[in-house]
């Protein structure tokens, strides 16, 4: 008898799969049909799977609860199962499937939701379109293409999270300022230590524990950017990144926008006659009676 | 010129000129620049009235004239520019106060008030006002020469030799400044009114030099920029360097010629005031000259390097600034952060919006679209040559035309000018029983008090008014100052613009 054991151990090995002269020559002392006898009894269970490279027979190691989700199934769902296993964690659309599989709409409707109900696959809202659904292995993660990265939750992209963390980046960024023009020794020195680069800003943000989602680096990147287009903060190039730094603006508030008018969303429609007037103005004479 | 400002200019005419005047100044408006006649047949004024008001509004400096094709009728033509600067008035002042101090300040108000005097009247009237003795006036007329070396105060232009029916206004640039012979024995005399000012025979009067006022206001509001931005030292340097620039440029250049460090470096020695500026000097010129802004660039290494103050660029920031402000007001944080971005990326398809500011795409989308509605962006679609078949490829993209968005805040300035005395002018209206009666009451209680009546008498003057209405009296004057305020700062606005408009 051969050992069976050995034998799956050497196709784990090489995923690539292993050819009868590699059996030879990890065990020796194994007779042919023995082997034989063995390999076929794993392709019968699933174990292993049979495919031919330059006239080379391969065996291929499968993981056997893979396959056995497709046991007592039919050949459709067996097909279907296998392309979209195929598809990996980036899932595939109902669309591919049909034409890959050549089954008719009704038909592959109806396998999807035997295999969905059987929790061998389940169905993903993809970012990039809110009604493209895509279909991946029941156990697999969703890439972050097809879920958005850190800052989607269910398809929903999460604004409050970017905007606690662009709040934080840029309380870093500040102190990180006002330390440095603490700490005295001339202008030129306290610009020159308020520079941040985004891994500082990375460490300050995982020790802060704000985040349940791993972030990296460039996801602190994008965070950054945002300070910047606030013109909260400058970013000034520096070998290979960036080095960001919190900024004041010109000018306080201007006194266009300390009026009523100024902001105000029906300016365009405010005339001397009419209902929205300067004498009548709701607006105004709130602003006028506060204190 | 827009049918606001048109609003505008006709309020402020009526608030300091009254009814007959507005009128006039309306047609004006209107019609552009018309002959006599023609006022009075749109205004439907007599003659006489015409006359008269286009008289004040030429003291004033508000209308022009020249001559028509037939030269003996003159074009009357209104000068909005410099009606809409009456409303800065009290900044000038202001200004000028901090500067050179109270007579200064009382010599410009006497010129703002009787738009020109002659040099014996300034002197005289100011002297008058400060109740000074015979002796003080050499000081006064110090002050006086001061402003006028100092270019706040010119000459005003005389018809010049030639008789013609309209007579043309002119003078030499050579003279503008210059003064005449002040002879202080008989300009006593006539302070103590021994002899009628007539035998001193002027002939030179002066108005305000206002663009001299508005190189101030310029300088100001960028010092004050950088000292927002960096400190107070960075702010007194870019003082010096203005300072230093008149000396070399044009005032209205749009770059000042280079100014060597030394000569700043010294003038900041000789003050003690910033300590900090004479220690780090050098690494404050490292600082300002690396900030991204690029308004303070280094121009050369010879003399220990000399420095350019962009005030073009200057002003375009600040302007880029104001109307992000404006947008963060009114739409929020996250318009500015996509208007910001058009500005960055100069051309943006709005996908990429949602990408790079990290919103949502429904609210990118909506703000976006708000923006483009209220026009602070613009909208620019390409279409793809047609392919044979397939469907039309097509990309829009947000871009930013800064010009247009300025001239419509300076719009939205002017209207809510326009509001703000149309407002005081109705709640005045509104009230005006109550503020009838307190004119009345304060007339009387100084009648009694010049009469020497006593504290109680006083007192029962006063309480006629009850304290319901005192309550009311108090309301409508936190009202008007608010309102006040309100228009100060809102010209401080427009002056931003102004300049911004005025350097491209």
């Amino acid at each position: 008898m051969v050992d069976e054991h050995k034998l799956i151990e050497l196709a784990k090995s090489k995923p690539d799969g292993i050819s009868n002269d590699d059996i030879k020559s990890a065990i020796p002392d194994a007779k042919i049909e023995d082997i034989a006898a063995a390999i076929n009894k794993f392709l019968k269970n699933g174990s292993f799977e049979l495919y031919q490279d330059n006239g080379k027979l391969l065996y291929k190691y499968k993981d056997p609860s893979k396959k056995s989700t497709a046991k007592g199934s039919d050949s459709e769902e067996k097909i279907v199962f296998r392309i979209i296993e195929e598809a990996g964690n980036k899932g595939i659309w109902i669309r591919d499937i049909r034409f890959k599989s050549n089954l008719n709409m009704t038909q592959l409707n109806k396998v999807l939701k035997s295999l969905e109900t059987k929790k061998y696959i389940k169905a993903v809202k993809s970012v990039s379109a809110s009604k493209k659904k895509v279909y991946m292995l029941y156990d697999l993660e969703p890439d972050s293409s097809v879920t958005g990265g850190a800052w989607y939750q269910d398809q929903d992209f999460e604004s409050e999270f970017v905007d606690v963390l662009s709040q934080q980046c840029l309380r870093f960024l500040t102190e990180k300022g006002e330390e440095a023009k603490m700490h005295g020794g001339g202008p030129l020195l306290a610009r020159n230590k308020s520079y941040a680069t985004a891994n500082d800003v990375h460490k300050f943000i995982s020790e802060l524990g704000i985040s349940k989602v791993r972030l990296s680096v460039s996801d602190i990147e994008s965070i950054l950017y945002t300070v910047v287009l606030d013109n909260n903060a400058e970013r000034i190039a520096s070998g290979e990144g960036f080095l960001y730094r919190s900024t004041n603006k010109f000018l306080s508030s201007v006194g266009l926008v300390k009026t009523t008018c100024g902001v105000c969303p029906i300016a365009n429609r405010c005339a001397d006659t009419g209902l929205i007037n300067p004498k009548i103005c709701e607006y105004l004479t709130d602003w006028l009676e506060e204190n | 010129m827009s049918f606001q400002i048109g609003k505008l200019i006709s309020l402020i005419l009526q608030e300091r000129f009254g009814i007959i005047i507005e009128k006039v100044g309306n047609f004006l408006f209107e019609y552009g620049s018309n002959p006599l006649l023609y006022i009075m047949r749109g205004t439907e004024l007599p003659l006489g009235k015409v006359k008269e008001a286009l008289c004040i509004l030429i003291k004033y400096g508000l209308v022009t004239f020249k001559p028509n094709n037939n030269e003996n009728i003159a074009n009357y033509s209104l000068c909005i520019d410099n009606i809409l600067l009456m409303t800065r008035y009290p900044k000038f002042l202001n200004l000028l106060k901090k500067k050179f101090g109270d007579e200064s300040e009382m010599i410009i108000e006497e010129l703002l008030q009787n738009s020109y005097l002659s040099t014996s009247d300034i002197i005289v009237k100011v002297a008058e006002r400060l109740k000074c003795d015979v002796n003080d006036l050499p000081n006064v007329r110090d002050k006086f020469v001061s402003l006028v070396v100092a270019k706040y105060i010119q000459r005003l232009p005389t018809p010049n030799e030639e008789e013609r029916p309209v007579p043309i206004l002119e003078i030499k640039e050579s003279v503008l400044f210059s003064l005449p012979k002040i002879d202080m024995k008989l300009l006593s005399q006539v302070y103590l009114k021994k002899i009628p000012k007539e035998e001193l025979g002027e002939t030179v009067f002066w108005i305000v030099n206002f663009d001299r006022f508005h190189q101030d206001m310029r300088d100001k509001y960028l010092v004050d920029a950088f000292t927002k931005k960096f400190d107070e030292n960075v702010g007194e340097f870019v003082k010096l360097l203005l300072q230093q620039m008149y000396i070399r440029t044009d005032p209205w250049a749009e770059t000042s010629n280079p100014v060597p460090l030394l000569e700043i470096k010294d003038i900041v020695r000789k003050k003690v005031i910033y300590p900090n500026l004479v220690t780090f000097f050098d690494q404050y010129v490292t600082v300002i000259e690396q900030d991204p802004s690029q308004i303070i660039r280094k121009s050369g290494e010879a003399s220990g390097g000399s420095f350019q103050i962009q005030l073009k660029e200057a002003y375009n920031q600040i302007a880029w600034e104001i109307v992000e402000q404006v947008i963060l007001e009114k739409f929020d944080s996250k318009a500015v952060r996509i208007f910001r971005l058009v500005k960055l990326k100069k051309f943006v398809e709005p996908d990429q919006i949602q990408q790079l500011a990290m919103i949502p795409s429904k609210e990118a989308k909506k703000l976006s679209y708000q923006l483009l509605e209220e026009n602070f962006l613009k909208l620019q679609e390409l279409k793809r040559p047609l392919a044979n078949n397939g469907p039309i490829k097509s990309f829009t993209l947000f871009y930013i035309d800064l010009e247009s968005i300025v001239r419509n805040l300076l719009e939205l300035c002017y209207k809510t000018l326009y509001n703000a005395m149309t407002r005081k002018s109705h709640e005045k209206f509104i009230n005006k029983r109550i503020i009838d009666k307190k004119q009345r009451v304060d007339a009387i209680a100084m009648g009694i008090q010049s009469q020497g009546a006593t504290e109680e008498q006083l007192a029962d003057i006063e309480d006629m008014i009850t304290p319901p209405e005192r309550e009311i009296l108090g309301k409508i004057d936190r009202k008007m100052k608010k309102l006040n305020i309100e228009e100060l700062e809102v010209d401080a606005t427009i002056f931003l613009l102004q300049m911004y408009l005025k350097y491209q």
